[in-house]
């Protein structure tokens, strides 16, 4: 009997695999070619926003309910590190770790009004959610600090940072590896069983729930999970730039990464990281005026979804698909008789 | 002299020209089935529009319709090339819509700078009660009225049959002859002609700047949301409150405020009534 | 004995038209029900509500002595009240063996003894997916669509499964092998079955009782 092989053995992945090895090796190495000190510091942003990307694809992708209001969580987590450090006189680490839990809850806040809503219904809610946020940390009236001037509105608020200005090398170091390891968490968690099920409500919600998934509390959850991380990546962007300012709750920012997610693939963790990256540094590397970036990005979104209105992703699969159903009937003859190896794809 | 009268009326002309954009709105929602997330960008196209005639001592009579024209022109080219394609993917929708309106916002702020600008309405004339009615101000309200009047008679008369089939059942219309996708495609460039006429009738009230449609997006999801499609009357009354109300707001506290209280009560409507709204199909369950 | 389903004076309106109008009925554990009507008489809907996508206007519902009325779809899977589609929605994304792993996390949510991919292998060979595991659902045929549709009822282990025209528009191999499955569900596992359809022969021959639905009312009732 011919068994057809688990999807996720076979060329494809093994390809994808060593590509990824060879891409991190070569951001490894890029410091230590004395590079320009403002590149250095475009990649630098461009590994949190592509951090940012990835836990995009958690709520977005994996699990299907488009958020327009990503950058909530994001921003307050920015704003925490500010506020805690600067009014509080909290040391960093300790204020990063509770912008984190902070994120977690918004997160946990906006999924539960998100949970039974759908389609664009969800946009448009954690649309209106981020703004109004954003439109309150803009204003002037609302954040002042002691001392008589305001340090709220577009200027936005320092954050204290224990080791002042880190060098540029460490930065990029340190940003490289939180973007793996969070990387490597949402790519876990995807994998996992929670992921599998989230990947079913996302496709078809109706034979979710008939086939007993509580589909409110697993969209709530990928809120939760795609918060934390986004949360996680805002306190790294605070450390990064040493201010929390109005844009990182701004739409502008929620599109970017929903336009990096669409780009890469949704649902697939590492093309939002790569399409961000990629886009990132080849847009601020352009040195443009920032209206006209956001005019690329959203350029480059709807040429994507004229393309590929089903994603890049599902097309990619369908095409990966075919390869490999060649591929298949050409092995399965040279296998005949041989054992495929047991086990899931999941 | 107390201000409040002037507050009210100004908020009643805002209102009557934000429920032709909302009208606009729910024809969208109910004919195409699409929440059009760049319909507050119409709004700002009109309202520079108008600055750009108003610059060159044309006045609004010519560049109400001319920013009418433009628009339909768009949101032909929008509805034919992006929406019809995309209407069935729940994904390409919103982000998309959204995008079209971030392009329109960050050109906008490329040809004619972040910094509001302003057209000058006329003199006013001086009412009763120390209240001044602007000129302009008497023209957007009839005219908005005149407007939604003839959508009104437009969709319950005959050359109005081919939206309601369309938004009842696509299938029953297009097997009695109708061309679904054109029917479609004329509708959004029709609303997005409506949305940019009224930004362009209330282009003398405040600042232009490329983000000043967002406000009037928000107000006309809240009035679809609570109105419906069917009811063009129920959409005027409703909109003319919230305008009444956001501009009480603006006033008496300020603009963003008036804002962050519309993005809250479009949060705290969706969530209070999910399932109570109109159903937009797309890929069904 | 405890009837396992006992719905009392169901009834059910969508814009002022009565679809539903107090329906009762009740299933013993293991036995064979089936429900016949015309188009338009309520079938469906009757599955809809008995298996909880909408809530009833009026009238209750009892699974096993227990009152489900407001529990909704996916709380009743749990308990072991299983239904199919009769157009099935398939994940677009995932594997056939991948699906009936999310039916199996949500009814056995840590397995003990045996492993996850056992059951879902188990299931599998029982309902004759086990050689197309690893194809994506949505490449299915209509014959393998239905019959993940049973697979998926089958993870909860259940004791009662509404069966909305399972077998309708199906060739007359996939049917003969989808009724053994039925079949086999009902004397080895014990489960329960409602079978709805609008094919009178295909009912007395495969159910104890027939139970026939009109204009939102049981009429009669015949038993075989």
């Amino acid at each position: 009997m011919i068994r057809p092989a688990p999807l996720s053995s076979g060329w494809a992945t093994q390809i994808r695999g060593g590509w990824l090895a060879a891409g991190i090796g070569l951001l490894l190495l890029f410091p230590l070619s004395y590079p320009d000190a403002y590149l250095l510091d475009v990649l630098t942003t461009g590994f949190l926003l592509a951090a940012f990307a990835a836990s995009w694809d958690v709520v977005g992708g994996i699990a299907g309910q488009v958020t327009l209001g990503h950058a909530l969580p994001f921003g307050a987590a920015t704003y925490a590190c500010a506020l805690l450090t600067r009014l509080a006189g909290w040391p960093f680490p300790l204020a990063a770790a509770a912008a984190v839990l902070l994120a977690t809850a918004a997160g946990a806040g906006v999924g539960q009004l998100a949970s039974p809503l759908s389609g664009p219904f969800v946009a448009v809610l954690t649309l209106a959610l981020a703004e109004a946020a954003h439109e309150i940390a803009a204003g002037h009236a609302f954040l002042s600090g002691p001392g008589g001037y305001a340090w709220g509105g577009e200027g936005g608020i320092p954050v204290v940072l224990p080791w002042g200005d880190a060098p540029p090398i460490a930065s990029y170091y340190a940003a490289l590896a939180f973007l793996c390891l969070s990387t490597w968490g949402i790519l876990r968690f995807s994998r996992s069983e929670s992921g599998l099920v989230l990947r079913a409500v996302a496709g078809s919600p109706l034979t979710a729930q008939a086939s007993g998934v509580p589909i409110g509390r697993f969209r709530r959850l990928a809120f939760i999970v795609g918060s934390a991380f986004a949360g996680a990546a805002g306190a790294g962007y605070a450390a990064h730039v040493g201010r929390a300012t109005a844009g990182d709750l701004s739409l502008e920012l929620s599109f970017q990464a929903a336009t990096f997610a669409a780009v890469g693939g949704r649902g697939t963790v590492v093309g939002p990281v790569v399409a961000a990256l990629a886009l990132h540094a080849l847009f601020q590397g352009l040195s443009l005026p920032p209206a006209a970036r956001v005019l690329l990005y959203a350029g480059t979104l709807l040429v994507t979804l004229r393309f590929f209105p089903g994603g890049v992703a599902g097309t990619a699969r369908e095409v990966a698909a075919r390869l490999r159903s060649r591929d298949r009937n050409r092995g399965g003859r040279r296998r005949r008789g041989g054992e495929a190896p047991p086990g899931g794809s999941a | 002299m107390s201000p409040l009268p002037q507050v009210l009326l100004d908020g009643l002309v805002a209102g009557g020209a934000y429920a032709l954009m909302a009208a606009g709105m729910s024809l969208i929602l109910g004919v195409v089935k699409v929440v059009n997330l760049s319909h507050g960008a119409f709004f700002t196209l009109g309202a520079y529009v108008a600055y750009a005639m108003a610059d060159r001592g044309i006045g609004g009579p010519v560049a109400v319709p001319l920013a009418a024209a433009i628009a339909f022109a768009f949101g032909v080219f929008l509805g034919k090339s992006f929406i019809n394609p995309a209407r069935s993917h729940p994904f390409a929708l919103p982000v998309g819509t959204l995008a079209c309106a971030l392009l329109f916002e960050q050109a906008a702020q490329l040809a004619w700078g972040p910094h509001p600008l302003a057209v000058d309405g006329g003199a006013p004339w001086p009412g009763p009660f120390g209240v001044v009615v602007r000129r302009w101000g008497a023209v957007a309200f009839l005219a908005s009225a005149a407007i939604l009047g003839a959508l009104r008679i437009l969709l319950v008369c005959r050359p109005g049959l081919p939206l309601k089939l369309v938004a009842e059942d696509e299938e029953i219309a297009s097997s009695v002859g109708i061309d679904v996708e054109a029917v479609r495609y004329l509708t959004f460039g029709g609303a997005c002609a409506m949305a940019a006429a009224a930004g362009a009738l209330l282009a003398p009230a405040g600042a232009i700047t490329p983000t000043m449609g967002r406000g009037p997006l928000v107000l006309s999801l809240i009035v679809v949301i609570v109105a419906g499609m069917d009811s063009v009357g129920a959409t005027f009354l409703l909109s003319i409150a919230l305008g009444v109300l956001g501009n009480a707001c603006a006033y008496y506290l300020s603009p963003q405020w008036s804002y962050v209280a519309l993005l809250c009560s479009v949060a705290l409507l969706l969530s209070a009534r999910p399932t109570g709204i109109v159903a937009v199909p797309g890929r069904r369950d | 004995m405890t009837a396992l389903l006992a719905a009392t004076g169901i009834g059910k309106s969508f814009d002022g038209t009565r679809v539903l109008d107090g329906v009762t009925l009740s299933i013993a554990p293991g036995e064979t029900v089936g429900l016949f009507g015309p188009n338009g008489s309520g079938k469906t809907t009757l599955a809809n509500v008995l298996s909880g996508l909408l809530l009833p206007d009026e009238g209750s519902i009892a699974f096993e002595g227990r009152y489900v009325t407001r529990l909704p779809l996916d709380a009743r899977y749990r308990l072991g009240m299983a239904r199919t589609f009769q157009i099935p929605h398939p994940y677009p994304s995932l594997t056939v063996h991948e699906a009936v792993r999310v039916a199996l996390a949500a009814a056995v949510p840590r397995p003990t003894g045996g492993g996850r991919d056992e059951g879902i292998e188990e299931i599998l060979s029982r309902s004759g997916l086990f050689d197309q595991r690893f194809v994506p659902c949505a490449s299915l045929s209509q014959g393998c669509l239905r019959r993940l549709e049973f697979a998926r009822a089958l993870a909860c282990r259940p004791k009662l499964l509404i069966l909305d025209e399972l077998f309708s528009a199906l060739s007359a191999a996939d049917e003969e092998d989808l009724l053994a499955l039925l079949r086999a569900a009902n004397r080895e596992g014990g489960a329960a079955y409602l079978l709805i359809s609008h094919n009178r022969m295909l009912l007395s021959s495969t159910c104890r009782r027939i139970l026939y639905l009109e204009e939102g009312r049981i009429a009669r009732e015949r038993t075989v």
